[in-house]
C-alpha cells in the first residue's frame, strides 16, 4: 500500500474541512442568533464565481477573497431582511436564496466555463518543519487560509462563551424577548450575524474555487457542501470547537473516494463511495437525535422563528 | 453606528382582503421580472426581447402553451408533494430525490413485467411503484422525524443526494438491470410498450397532465372534508390542542410525510410512462422536485391553487429554456428569475399580512405605540 496517497489523502481531507469549517461557522453565528439560513449552498457557488472573476480580472488572490467573502454577506442580507424584517417563512427564503444563487451563479460563470484558476493560493511553506515525515505535509503543508479558519473556530468559541456580545448573540436565538427586554434590538443583532454567518461562508466558497478547485464546474464546484456544513452545525451542537472535529472527520469521507480510487481498490461500487459522505452525516444526525434532544443538542431554542414583540 | 431616523411598523391584518392576495403575488411577479430587466440591461441583454421571446416559448404558441402543461404535469405533482407536507410544518424539500426513486421504481416495473398487461392496468401499475419507491425513500427521515424528532429537512435533503449517486450507478454501470444492453454508450432500458402512454396529436403532452389534476384535486377534499385532513389542520394549528384532544401526532406526521414522498415519486413515474420511457440521467440537473418547493410556495401551500401556480411556473420554466435556442441568452437567467421570483413573493407576503407603514424614530409617542 503507498503511504504516501494516505499521507496526501489526509492533507487534502484537511483541505476539504476548511470550507466546512467556514461555511458550518457561518450556519452557527447565523443560527445562534435564531435565524436558520438553508441558503448556504448558493452563497457557496455565488460567492466562489465571484471570487473567480475577481481574482482572474485583477490577478489578486486577496482580493478575490475579499469580494468573495463581501458577496457572501449580500446574499444573506437578502435572506435576512426577508426573514427578520418581513418575517417570512426562513425555511422557503432559504430555499429561494439556494435557486437564485445557484442561477446568478451560472449566469456569471458563463465566461468562466473551461477557464482555470491561475491565480491560486499557495501552502505556507515552513521550511524543515514540512519535511518531517507524515505530520509535516498534513500539520505544516496547508496554506494560510486553513490555518485561519481553524483559528477562527477557537476565537469563535472564546467569543461565544466567554465575552459579553456572544452572551447577547446567544441570548437572541434562545430567548429573544429577554434580549428585547435588556434593552437592546433583536432584529439588529439578527441581521448582523446573519450577514457575518453570511462572509464567513462567502470566504469558504471563494477558498474552495481559488486553492482547491482547477476551475469553475458550475454546482459540481460545490457538489452539496453547503449542505453538509448545514448537517454538521447540527452535529457538533452549535458549538464551534466540535465543528473542527465534525469538518475534518466529513472531509476524509469526501476524500476517500479519490483516495480508493488511486490505491485501484475497486471491490467497492465507486457509487457507494460517492454517497459515503451524505450517508455518514444522515447517520450522525439520526444518531444524535434523541425524542425531544433538540435543546440537549444545543439548538438555538427560537431558531427558525420570527421575533415580534407584541406576538410573544 | 448609524442611527436611522426611520422605523418600519408592521400591524397585523385583522383579515386580509381578497384582492390583496391577488394583487400581491402579481406584483411580487412583476417586481421580479422588473428586477430580471435591470439585471439583463446591466450584463447587456435586452429585457424586452427576452420576456417576450419567454412569453412566446411559455405560453403563447401551440408548443409552448402544451410544453408548459406537460411540465406542469411533473411539477404540479412535486409542488402538491412540498405542500401537503408544509402545510404541517413538515419540510420535505427532498422531493428532488424522492422524484428520482419515483424514476427507478416506475421503470423497475416498466422492464420486469414485460409486455404481458394491458396499457389501462400496466401504466396504473407503473404509477403505484413510482409513488411506493418515493415513498420508501422518505421512510426513514419519517420515521426517525416521527420517534426522534430527526430534523427532516437536513435528513431529507441528504437522501436526495444518495438517490442522484443511485441514477447514476444504475445508468452507469455495465449490465445494470436499468441500463440498456443493446448500446455502448450508457443510457436507460426502454419500458415494455404497455407500459408507455401517447402523447396528444403533435403535442408531447401525456394523459397524466389529467391524473395530475385528478390528484390535486383528491388531495384538495381529503385536507378539506376528511378527518385525516382534519387531524393535520389541528396539528398543524397547534400541537398541543391536538396532543390534549388525543391526536397521535407521530402517526400523522408518518403518514403525511409518507404521502408526499408518494406524490414526488409518482411525478418520477410519470416521466416513465410520458416522455422518457425510461430512466433518463439528466433529470439529476433538472431540479423538478426543488421547483416543487417553489410551485408550493407561490400558492401559499393551498392545494387548490398549485394548479394554477405549478402552471404558471412551468411556463416561466419552458419559456427561459427556450431562451438559449431562440436568442443567446443564457439559459441560467431562466433559474435565476424563479428564484427571484420567489423572494419577491416571499417578501410580498409581508404586505398581505401585515399593514406596513414608515414612521419617525424621534416621535416617541408613535414609536411607543407602534411597538
Amino acid at each position: 500500500m503507498n503511504e504516501n496517497i494516505w499521507i496526501l489523502m489526509s492533507g487534502d481531507a484537511i483541505a476539504i474541512a476548511t470550507t466546512l469549517i467556514l461555511a458550518a461557522l457561518g450556519a452557527l453565528f447565523t443560527e445562534r442568533s435564531g435565524v436558520l439560513n438553508l441558503g448556504i449552498e448558493g452563497i457557496l457557488l455565488t460567492s466562489a464565481i465571484s471570487s473567480f472573476l475577481a481574482a482572474d480580472a485583477s490577478g489578486s488572490v486577496w482580493l478575490g477573497l475579499i469580494v468573495g467573502s463581501l458577496i457572501g454577506a449580500l446574499l444573506a442580507s437578502i435572506h435576512a431582511v426577508l426573514s427578520v424584517v418581513f418575517r417570512a417563512n426562513q425555511i422557503v427564503a432559504g430555499l429561494a436564496l439556494v435557486i437564485f444563487g445557484t442561477g446568478l451563479a451560472n449566469f456569471l460563470g458563463k465566461p468562466a466555463e473551461g477557464k482555470t484558476v491561475t491565480t491560486v493560493i499557495k501552502p505556507i511553506s515552513f521550511g524543515p518543519l514540512s519535511d518531517i515525515p507524515v505530520i509535516g505535509p498534513i500539520v505544516f503543508g496547508q496554506d494560510i487560509i486553513t490555518y485561519l479558519a481553524i483559528a477562527l473556530a477557537i476565537v469563535a468559541s472564546r467569543y461565544l462563551f466567554s465575552t459579553r456580545p456572544g452572551l447577547e448573540l446567544r441570548a437572541t436565538g434562545d430567548d429573544p424577548a429577554t434580549v428585547d427586554a435588556q434593552g437592546l434590538s433583536v432584529a439588529r443583532i439578527r441581521i448582523r450575524y446573519t450577514m457575518i454567518g453570511g462572509s464567513l461562508v462567502g470566504l469558504g466558497g471563494s477558498w474552495l474555487m481559488l486553492a482547491q478547485s482547477a476551475g469553475w464546474h458550475q454546482a459540481a464546484t460545490t457538489n452539496g457542501l453547503g449542505w453538509i456544513a448545514l448537517a454538521l452545525v447540527v452535529f457538533a451542537g452549535w458549538r464551534p470547537m466540535r465543528i473542527i472535529f465534525g469538518a475534518v472527520l466529513f472531509g476524509f469521507t469526501l476524500q476517500l473516494p479519490f483516495t480508493l480510487q488511486a490505491e485501484q481498490i475497486t471491490f467497492i461500487p465507486s457509487a457507494f463511495l460517492e454517497m459515503l459522505p451524505y450517508l455518514a452525516t444522515l447517520i450522525a444526525l439520526i444518531a444524535l437525535s434523541r425524542p425531544g434532544s433538540r435543546n440537549l443538542l444545543g439548538a438555538p431554542r427560537a431558531l427558525g422563528t420570527p421575533f415580534v414583540r407584541d406576538e410573544r | 453606528m448609524l442611527r436611522i431616523p426611520f422605523r418600519v411598523v408592521f400591524e397585523q391584518r385583522g383579515e386580509t382582503a381578497r384582492r390583496l392576495s391577488l394583487l400581491v403575488p402579481l406584483a411580487s411577479v412583476l417586481a421580479a421580472l422588473f428586477f430580471g430587466a435591470l439585471f439583463l440591461l446591466a450584463t447587456g441583454y435586452s429585457p424586452i426581447d427576452t420576456y417576450i421571446n419567454m412569453f412566446r416559448d411559455g405560453f403563447a404558441s401551440f408548443n409552448g402553451i402544451t410544453d408548459t402543461l406537460a411540465l406542469s404535469t411533473v411539477l404540479i405533482c412535486t409542488g402538491i408533494s412540498a405542500a401537503f407536507a408544509f402545510q404541517m410544518n413538515l419540510y420535505n424539500i427532498g422531493g428532488e430525490g424522492q422524484l428520482y426513486l419515483g424514476l427507478i421504481g416506475g421503470a423497475w416495473a416498466g422492464i420486469a413485467l414485460g409486455d404481458h398487461l394491458p396499457t389501462l392496468l400496466m401504466v396504473p401499475v407503473v404509477l403505484l411503484c413510482g409513488a411506493f419507491a418515493g415513498a420508501a425513500w422518505i421512510f426513514v427521515p419519517a420515521f426517525v422525524r416521527s420517534r426522534l424528532g430527526t430534523s427532516e429537512i437536513v435528513s431529507t435533503l441528504l437522501l436526495t443526494y444518495i438517490g442522484a449517486s443511485l441514477i447514476k450507478h444504475v445508468i452507469y454501470t455495465p449490465g445494470s438491470f436499468f441500463r440498456n444492453p443493446n448500446t455502448s454508450f450508457p443510457q436507460g432500458r426502454l419500458v415494455a410498450d404497455s407500459a408507455s402512454l401517447d402523447s396528444f396529436g403533435s403535442s408531447r403532452l401525456y394523459p397524466t397532465f389529467f391524473v395530475a389534476l385528478v390528484i390535486a384535486g383528491a388531495l384538495y377534499w381529503v385536507v378539506k372534508r376528511t378527518e385525516f385532513g382534519y387531524r393535520i389542520n389541528v396539528i398543524a394549528d397547534s400541537p398541543k390542542a391536538a396532543y390534549y384532544a388525543g391526536i397521535h401526532a407521530n402517526r400523522t406526521t408518518m403518514w403525511v410525510m409518507l404521502i408526499s414522498g408518494a406524490l414526488s415519486g409518482l411525478a418520477g413515474a410519470m416521466l416513465i410512462v410520458g416522455p422518457y420511457g425510461k430512466i433518463e440521467p439528466s433529470i439529476i440537473t433538472l431540479g423538478y422536485g426543488y421547483a416543487g418547493i417553489v410551485v408550493a410556495a407561490l400558492a401559499r401551500n393551498n392545494l387548490g391553487l398549485i394548479i394554477v401556480s405549478g402552471i404558471l411556473f412551468s411556463g416561466l420554466k419552458v419559456g427561459g429554456n427556450n431562451l438559449q435556442v431562440t436568442t443567446d441568452t443564457p439559459i441560467h437567467i431562466g433559474v435565476m428569475l424563479q428564484g427571484a421570483i420567489l423572494l419577491f413573493a416571499l417578501g410580498g407576503e409581508a404586505f398581505r399580512r401585515y399593514h406596513i407603514h414608515v414612521v419617525r424614530v424621534h416621535d416617541v409617542s408613535t414609536k411607543k405605540v407602534a411597538a
